[in-house]
């Protein structure tokens, strides 16, 4: 069943249903999670709570993404 | 008589993490424009492949950046309030160091160091803003370079995409106007947000 998450103001949909967690989404995604900060529906959820976090239909998730350089 | 933003800014205190191409030029702006207190923390040395980008001298290699940097920022100002903290940078260690701080001027270099100090403040520093950098490898493009409010207590300055890799150096023109972004994001908040606070 296919599933949707708005990540960062965009609609994303998952065919194959929602990614079981915020561990599974970033892997998903290709993004790395020791460079990103997560927050769903305005709650910054903390990168050692990213594997226990489940995900849930139509949720509004930011990934806020670093690169290096400073 | 100085212009009334000087006298509303003594007040403010004022985090810099890490003292690198961004930091070191923060840190400048924010001396001039006489922010109250500035905390200081890094853990390096100033090596000759420094002096590309970050505001140090030929005759300050070797040194701490923390001593360097209170060095520099004491010749533009010798009254300025500056605390230095040699330390490398945990998240225990951010809470502790930057308590007093209204602002936190994320200036680290690699990706994950970024990560770790904008989740601690954010979940742990219930009063404090951060403003971050994400994206500013290279050269041109200047105007790619912005200025993002991501909420309340997240500013995001930089391009988002240009990190550092092989053939993407760092260059003074792009961090500094990263750096000087970052200063001026800085000074909106302490004069417009934290006016109430301040004059307490």
């Amino acid at each position: 069943m296919s599933a949707v998450l708005k990540i960062n103001g965009t609609e994303k949909t998952f065919d194959d249903g929602l990614p079981s967690n915020v561990s599974e989404l970033l892997t998903t995604l290709e993004i790395d999670a020791a460079t990103v900060v997560a927050e769903i529906d305005g709650r910054i959820i903390e990168r050692k709570d990213f594997e226990k976090t489940a995900l849930n239909q139509a949720q509004s998730i930011e990934l806020i993404r670093f690169v290096g350089g400073g | 008589m100085a212009p009334q933003i000087y006298f509303e800014l003594k007040n403010a205190v004022v985090g810099i993490a890490g003292l690198g191409g961004l930091g070191s030029n923060v840190g400048v702006a924010l001396t001039r424009l006489k922010v109250g207190k500035l905390v200081l923390a890094d853990f390096d040395v100033v090596e000759e492949s420094n002096l590309t980008r970050q505001n140090y001298f030929a005759d300050q290699i070797g040194q701490h950046k923390v001593d360097a940097s209170m060095e520099n920022f004491r010749r533009i100002n010798p009254d300025a309030n500056l605390e230095g903290r040699k330390v490398r940078l945990t998240p225990e260690k951010i809470i502790e160091v930057f308590k007093d701080c209204h602002v936190i001027a994320e200036c680290f270099d690699r990706p994950d160091q970024k990560q770790m100090i904008v989740e601690t403040v954010l979940t742990k520093m219930k009063d404090a803003v951060v403003v971050s950098v994400s994206g500013l490898a290279g050269y041109g493009r200047s105007n790619e370079i912005v200025t993002r409010r991501v909420s309340d207590r997240l500013v995001l300055v930089g391009d988002t995409v240009s990190g550092t890799g092989p053939g993407v150096p760092l260059t003074a023109p792009r961090v500094g106007i990263a750096a000087y972004h970052q200063a001026n994001a800085i000074a909106e908040i302490l004069l417009n947000e934290l006016h109430t606070k301040l004059a307490r």
